[in-house]
């Protein structure tokens, strides 16, 4: 991701959909894993998704982590091709291991004709 | 002229989808207890959902982002969720509420038993939204609603004093309980602005994938579509204004409604008006059902949509899957439909404030938007209508406890 644009990371980026480069939504961005805040020169270093990443999301998050079962993931920034109202990643999301909910409740779904 | 056809049948559809059961039960229990008092009302709400439903076409169209990802991203995840679990709930009791008013519709035409019919309008719900194309379901459920023009064929041959009914479209002092009229207006307010519409507006529109240039649609969908729909509403008021208040009756069933084109024009009109309920509370359900399943999935980011197929967006399948038999279980309860119908339209009136102030927001970040941010009409009527909004929010369930939902 190279842009001279600006980005408001807390409105143009956070909470924002994920999309994989076969344009398939495959969650959130949950948060941002954000380095060098102490050398002033702070940048995000990845994408984190998922319901643990909830907890630092205020006392909802942490409600919702808890109720719901599911791994973290860890996006790196450049896996980000680039951003409109989608975060736009380079890879399929199985590669990234993103959207493994939506994969897992396949099966209950593919058994019903015409799914 | 194609196009025209087309922009022809949106709106047609757009008519017939307009009245669901919160504006059956609101309108008609407005016009039996006051009259054409508060026709003005309907009017305001109408004007209301108008300018947001156009905003968040618009915000969709530009930005291929739903309402909900607007909540999410504006509100945080916190808040979002807040918003998301309030709106899952009356979405919820919306859904069981137009469900159990489908059954009635059915029982009314058939005379089975109620819960069987229950069962095989769920049953008919599911089936139509597995195998019917999506533009389809809003067709086939919108110019089935369409019968419901009847109401204003039998509002004007119920000779209603027309001086009475044009006093009623300017607010002025009442005679009777002002708690009451309070309580009635917040409902009308509320069953036109249902929040489940935008959602599930916004939603089709990314799925349609319209664009800027759709933006002349989504303008005259908005302002005809709902007009036309509304005047749906103010025959319904109008009409138990005319056959009810003088009575003294309480309309508390779904037959009575239709008592509105029996008496006027008789079986040929009871026939029409419970064809058209069925249609329009069938549609409402379906598309309550829907944006249930497009809110979380939005929310948590879930691959959605109903142009997909069922096992390409799996969780958003079983979401709404899941949704359908919540509402089938809350109605077998045997709960009375025109109740929750209430309490459904009131609680919503508290979560709408969530929905319209994000998309708000949004509408005017013009790094989203470009040139097609709010203009400073759209934004006048946008705070007008917030701040409308939030008076009613805050008023709504004191009210619905003040007036015993409005029995005084």
């Amino acid at each position: 991701m190279s842009s001279a644009q600006e980005l408001d990371l807390g409105l143009g980026l956070l909470d924002h959909q994920l999309v994989d480069c076969e344009g398939r939504r495959c969650g959130n961005v949950d948060d941002l894993e954000v380095v060098g805040v102490r050398d002033g020169q702070p940048r995000v270093a990845a994408i984190l998704v998922g319901p643990p990443v909830w907890k630092g999301r205020g006392w909802f998050g942490r409600l919702a982590a808890f109720i719901t079962p599911g791994g973290a993931v860890r996006v790196p920034w450049e896996e980000v091709e680039r951003i409109d109202g989608a975060v736009h990643l380079r890879r399929t999301a199985r590669e990234l291991r993103l959207g493994r909910g939506d994969d897992r409740a396949r099966k209950w779904v593919e058994w019903i004709p015409g799914s | 002229m194609r196009k025209i056809f087309q922009i022809a049948l949106g709106i047609l559809a757009a008519i017939g989808g307009f009245v669901d059961i919160g504006d059956l039960v609101f309108n008609v229990e407005a016009g039996a207890t006051l009259g054409y008092q508060l026709l003005w009302v309907v009017v305001v709400g109408v004007n209301s959902i108008i300018v947001y439903s156009e905003m968040c076409g618009r915000v969709a169209a530009v930005s291929k982002r739903p309402v909900f990802d607007a909540i999410r991203e504006r509100l945080g995840f916190g808040v979002g969720f807040g918003a998301l679990v309030a709106s899952q709930i009356v979405n919820l009791m919306t859904l069981a509420a137009e469900v159990g008013g489908v059954a009635l519709a059915l029982e009314l035409l058939s005379g089975l038993p109620y819960r069987v019919l229950i069962l095989l309008g769920v049953a008919a719900l599911a089936v139509v939204i597995w195998v019917t194309p999506f533009e389809w379901i809003e067709r086939i459920f919108g110019y089935g609603g369409l019968a419901l023009l009847v109401f204003v064929v039998g509002a004007i041959k119920l000779h209603p004093d027309w001086g009475d009914v044009a006093t009623g479209f300017a607010p002025h002092g009442t005679s009777s309980d002002k708690l009451v009229y309070a309580y009635f207006a917040v409902g009308l307010l509320g069953a036109a602005m249902t929040p489940y519409e935008v959602y599930f507006y916004s939603s089709g529109v990314v799925e349609e994938g319209w664009t800027p240039k759709d933006l002349g649609l989504n303008r005259t969908n908005a302002i005809i579509g709902y007009s036309l729909g509304g005047t749906l509403s103010l025959a319904l008021m109008i009409s138990a204004a005319a056959l009810f208040l003088p009575l003294g009756v309480e309309p508390q069933f779904i037959g009575t409604v239709a008592l509105g084109a029996q008496v006027p024009l008789g079986t040929i009109g009871l026939l029409l008006a419970l064809v058209g309920i069925l249609f329009a509370v069938g549609g409402a359900a379906i598309d309550t059902c829907f944006s249930g399943a497009y809110n979380v999935a939005q929310f948590f980011g879930w691959e959605w949509g109903k142009e997909r197929r069922p096992s390409g967006a799996p969780r958003f399948t079983l979401a709404w899957i899941v949704l359908l038999f919540l509402a089938l279980l809350v109605i077998m309860t045997g709960v009375d439909p025109v109740l929750v119908t209430e309490y459904a339209v009131i609680f919503s009136v508290v979560a709408l404030p969530l929905t319209y102030i994000p998309i708000l927001l949004v509408a005017n970040d013009r790094a989203y938007m470009g040139q097609y941010v709010n203009g400073r009409v759209a934004n006048a009527l946008g705070l007008f209508y917030l701040v409308v909004i939030l008076i009613v929010a805050v008023t709504a369930i004191p009210l619905m406890i003040l007036t015993h939902q409005g029995q005084g």
